[in-house]
C-alpha cells in the first residue's frame, strides 16, 4: 500500500545516487543519540538481558541492524528521503514503524514474550523514534557528497541514443541494476 | 518529493487537531464521562510527583505528535481521494487511531508497570483496552482528522492579492561557466515552468515558480542548466507580481535572476505572458489586455535591453481554451464565443507586444510557442467529422491571427459574432509578420486526439508523432521552427521519449524545414501537471530534468548525453536557420 502511495511519482533514486550507502552511513551516525537514550533509560541493560547477550555485544548487534535499517530506509523512500524538508518526517515514521513492528511485535515473539516495561520500554520507543528522526535529517546531507557527477553519470550508455529503442520497463530495470 | 507540503498549514492543522482531541477529553471528563486523555497518558510516564511538569510535558509531546501526523497526511495522503477535505481528514484519521489502539495505548500502559521486564501474552498486552477506551480513542482521532481536513487545503498557490516572498538575493562568487559565446549554434533548450493562471473563479493564484521553489533555488536552477549544457532557457518572469498597475512595476521579482542570466546564462527566451494576467486586468475577456501588455513589454525591453529572444504570449490556443472553453482557468467559461474573444485578445496582445519589443530592439527574435494539437474523427459520421473539423480550425485561430494567415469562414464568423469587425480581421490578415518570427511547436503524448462516437476528444498517444503534426504547422505558416516543449510524465520512460523526439527533430530538419532548437520542458518537476494546474493539490510530476530536490533524473543525464553528442557536430554547432535570423 505504501508503495502505491509513492509510486508513479518517480520517487526512485536517480542513477547518480547511492541510496544504500548513504542510508547505511546515516543509520550508523543516527545510532549515537539513540544509544544515549537507551543508556539513560536503562533500556540497554534490559534488552541485553532479554537477548541473553552482554550490553557491548547488544550494542554491536544494534549498530549493524541500524545500518541495514538505514540503507533500507533510504532505498525505500528514495527521492523523498533526500528532501531536506520532509526527510525528518519520513525518518521518524520509519523509526516509529521499526518500534511498532520490531520492538513491540517481533522482539517479544522471538524471546518467549519477554519485553521491556516501565522506563526501559519508554527508552526503546524514544530511541527508535530519535534514531529515525536523526536518520531522516542526515540522509539528505550525507547522500550529496556520495553522488556520482553529472558528467560521469551522463556517459552511461543506458541514457544514450539506444534509449530510444528501449522499452520503458527495461530502462527501469537497467537503471535499478546500475544504481545498486 | 511526492507532494508539495505547505508546512505552515500542516503545522497549524496538526496543532488544531491535537487541541481538538484534548478539548474533547477535558469537556467529556467535566461531563462525567470516562475518556482517554492522551496528554495525561503521555505526561504521566516519568514525572511522578510533578503534576505541572507532567502536564506541560504531556501537552508538548501530544502537540508534537499531532504535527507529525499532519505533515505525514500532507505528504502522503492529501488529495489522494476525490472527497471533501473534511472526509479526507476523517479517512486518514483511521490510521493514527488504529495505531493508537493496537500499539501505542497498550505500550503506554506497559511503560507504567514498575518492573523493568515482563513476560507478555496477547491477552495481557491488550488488557488495558476496554470498549469505552476504544470508543474514546476513535472519537478523539475523528476530531483530529476533521480538524486536519478542514485546515489543510490548497497547499500550493496563494490568494489573489497576496504576494509571495521575493526571490532569494543573488549569491556572488559562483565559479559556474560563463554564457555560451556561440550565438548561432542550435538551441538546446529547457524552460522553468512559470504558469500563473487564477483558479477558483479568480480567487486563487497558481504560481508554478513559487510551488517548485524556483524563487528560492533560482541560482541553483540556472547553474544546473549550464552543467547539462543547456544553451537557451525559456523563462517567464511573473507578470502578475511585476506589473502592479499601469506604469507601476515591481522589478524585485526578476532583477536578481536577470543579472545572473546576463552574466552567466543560459541565454534566456523571455516568456512575457504565460497563462494569466495581473488581477487588475481581470481576465482574458478584457479587450484592454493587449494595450496593457504592450506597455509591459516596452518597459521590460527598456529595463533589460540585452535580452534578444522573446515569447510574447505562450500557447495562446491552450490559454484561451483552458480559460474560456474548458472552464478551468481565469474567466472559467464554457463558451465558444468566449474562446473566440480570448483568442483574439491574446493574439492582439502578442502582436502589440512584438511591435513594442521590435521598436526597442529591432533585432529581437520572437519565438511564438504553441501547442501542436490534432483532432482525428473516429468514424465517417458527418457529425463527428464536423466536430473534428471545428476543433482543428480552432487550434489554428491564434496563430492564424499573428502570422497573417487567412481565417476559415467559421473562425471569421466566430470572431464577427463577438463584435470584431471584418475590417479588423482583414487588418490582421494583411499584417506584415516580423522577419525574425519563429514558430514554436510544443508536443506531448496527449496532443493527438480522437473524436469518439460521443463527440468527446480522447488522447491518442503518439500516433503520427511530432514530425507529422509539426509538418502541418510548417505547411500552413512557412516560418522557421523550433520544438519548444516536450516531456513525459513517466520518469522511467522519459529518456526514451527524449531521444524519440530528437529523432523527429532531425527528420524534420533533414526534410528542409529550417529548425533552430529543441526543448525539454521543464528544468524541474512540475506540480499538478496532469490536471492542468486547475486545482491546488500539490502533486509532483516527475517531468523535469531535475527533481524538486534539484537532483538529476534519468532524462537529465540523457539530455546531457544528447547535447554532448551533437553540440559540436557541424549541423548543430552552426545552425544555418538561426544564423540567418541573427543577422
Amino acid at each position: 500500500m505504501i508503495r502505491s502511495f509513492l509510486d508513479a511519482h518517480g520517487y526512485d533514486p536517480g542513477p547518480s545516487q547511492r541510496p544504500l550507502l548513504s542510508g547505511a552511513i546515516s543509520g550508523l551516525l543516527a545510532t549515537l543519540p539513540a544509544i544515549g537514550i537507551l543508556v539513560a533509560f536503562g533500556s540497554l541493560k534490559v534488552e541485553a538481558a532479554i537477548l541473553g547477550m552482554s550490553p557491548l555485544a547488544t550494542l554491536a548487534l544494534g549498530w549493524a541492524a541500524m545500518a541495514i535499517a538505514g540503507a533500507a530506509y533510504a532505498r525505500f523512500f528514495g527521492r523523498a528521503a533526500n528532501a531536506v524538508r520532509g526527510g525528518w518526517l519520513f525518518g521518524m515514521s520509519f523509526g516509529f514503524g521499526l518500534w511498532a513492528a520490531g520492538a513491540v511485535l517481533l522482539l517479544p515473539i522471538l524471546n518467549g514474550g519477554r519485553t521491556p516495561a516501565d522506563a526501559a520500554a519508554a527508552g526503546v520507543a524514544l530511541s527508535l523514534i530519535v534514531w529515525g528522526l536523526a536518520t531522516g535529517i542526515l540522509v539528505p546531507f550525507v547522500h550529496r557528497p556520495l553522488h556520482e557527477s553529472l558528467e560521469r553519470a551522463s556517459k552511461n550508455a543506458d541514457v544514450g541514443p539506444s534509449a530510444a529503442a528501449a522499452k520503458d520497463e527495461s530502462i527501469r530495470k537497467q537503471r535499478r541494476s546500475t544504481t545498486n | 518529493m511526492i507532494r508539495v507540503v505547505a508546512l505552515n498549514k500542516a503545522i497549524a492543522a496538526g496543532l488544531a487537531g491535537a487541541a481538538a482531541m484534548e478539548l474533547f477529553s477535558v469537556l467529556s471528563t467535566a461531563a462525567g464521562l470516562r475518556t482517554v486523555d492522551m496528554v495525561a497518558e503521555l505526561g504521566g510516564l516519568d514525572f511522578h510527583g510533578m503534576p505541572l511538569l507532567a502536564h506541560v510535558g504531556g501537552v508538548v509531546v501530544h502537540l508534537a505528535i499531532g504535527i507529525c501526523w499532519a505533515v505525514f497526511y500532507a505528504f502522503f495522503f492529501w488529495g489522494r481521494f476525490h472527497l471533501r477535505p473534511i472526509f479526507q481528514g476523517l479517512l486518514f484519521a483511521l490510521l493514527p487511531a488504529t495505531l493508537a489502539i493496537v500499539v501505542v495505548y497498550p505500550e503506554l500502559a506497559l511503560m507504567r508497570v514498575h518492573q523493568p521486564m515482563l513476560t507478555l501474552d496477547v491477552h495481557r498486552f491488550f488488557a488495558p483496552l476496554g470498549w469505552a477506551t476504544v470508543a474514546s480513542l476513535l472519537v478523539d482521532h475523528a476530531l483530529f482528522g476533521a480538524a486536519l481536513g478542514l485546515i489543510y487545503r490548497r497547499p500550493v498557490g496563494y490568494a489573489v492579492g497576496r504576494k509571495p516572498a521575493p526571490p532569494r538575493a543573488r549569491r556572488s562568487g559562483t565559479s559556474a561557466p560563463k554564457r555560451n559565446p556561440n550565438a548561432s549554434g542550435f538551441m538546446f533548450a529547457t524552460g522553468v515552468e512559470c504558469s500563473y493562471p487564477t483558479i477558483d473563479h479568480g480567487t486563487w493564484r497558481r504560481d508554478e515558480m513559487e510551488s517548485t521553489r524556483h524563487y528560492e533555488f533560482w541560482q541553483d536552477d540556472f547553474r544546473l542548466a549550464r552543467e547539462i549544457g543547456i544553451t537557451h532557457i525559456r523563462y517567464g518572469p511573473p507578470l502578475h507580481l511585476i506589473f502592479e498597475a499601469p506604469g507601476r512595476y515591481n522589478w524585485e521579482y526578476i532583477d536578481p535572476q536577470m543579472a545572473e542570466l546576463e552574466e552567466f546564462g543560459p541565454e534566456p527566451i523571455i516568456d512575457l505572458c504565460h497563462f494569466g494576467v495581473p488581477a487588475w486586468l481581470g481576465n482574458l475577456q478584457n479587450p484592454d489586455i493587449g494595450k496593457a501588455l504592450q506597455e509591459y513589454a516596452a518597459a521590460f525591453a527598456e529595463r533589460f535591453p540585452w535580452v534578444r529572444f522573446y515569447t510574447p504570449v505562450n500557447e495562446m490556443y491552450v490559454c484561451a481554451r483552458m480559460s474560456a472553453l474548458d472552464g478551468l482557468w481565469n474567466e472559467q467559461l464554457h463558451d465558444e464565443g468566449a474562446y473566440g474573444r480570448a483568442a483574439w485578445n491574446l493574439a492582439d496582445a502578442s502582436i502589440r507586444m512584438s511591435d513594442a519589443l521590435l521598436e526597442r530592439r529591432p533585432d529581437a527574435i520572437l519565438i511564438n510557442g504553441e501547442s501542436s494539437e490534432f483532432y482525428q474523427p473516429c468514424c465517417p459520421d458527418p457529425e463527428i467529422e464536423k466536430i473534428a473539423k471545428a476543433a482543428n480550425e480552432r487550434r489554428f485561430l491564434p496563430l492564424d491571427l499573428i502570422f497573417a494567415h487567412k481565417l476559415s469562414p467559421d473562425m471569421h464568423e466566430l470572431l464577427y459574432a463577438q463584435g470584431i469587425s471584418t475590417a479588423d480581421i482583414e487588418k490582421r490578415e494583411r499584417r506584415k509578420v516580423p522577419r525574425r518570427s519563429i514558430l514554436g511547436v510544443d508536443y506531448y503524448e496527449w496532443n493527438e486526439r480522437l473524436i469518439d462516437r460521443e463527440g468527446h476528444a480522447r488522447a491518442l498517444g503518439e500516433l503520427f508523432g511530432w514530425y507529422v503534426i509539426a509538418s502541418q504547422y510548417w505547411q500552413r505558416y512557412r516560418r522557421p521552427m523550433m520544438h519548444t516543449e516536450t516531456n513525459k510524465m513517466d520518469a522511467h520512460g522519459a529518456a526514451r521519449w527524449l531521444w524519440r523526439q530528437w529523432h523527429n527533430v532531425q527528420l524534420l530538419a533533414k526534410s528542409g524545414v529550417p529548425l533552430v532548437g529543441f526543448t525539454w520542458y521543464s528544468l524541474t518537476d512540475q506540480i499538478d501537471w496532469s490536471i492542468g494546474i486547475a486545482e491546488a493539490i500539490g502533486l509532483v510530476y516527475p517531468v523535469g530534468l531535475f527533481d524538486l530536490n534539484r537532483e538529476s533524473r534519468i532524462v537529465g543525464l540523457a539530455y546531457k548525453h544528447l547535447i554532448d553528442l551533437y553540440k559540436d557536430h557541424p549541423d548543430y554547432s552552426e545552425c544555418k536557420a538561426l544564423k540567418e535570423l541573427m543577422q
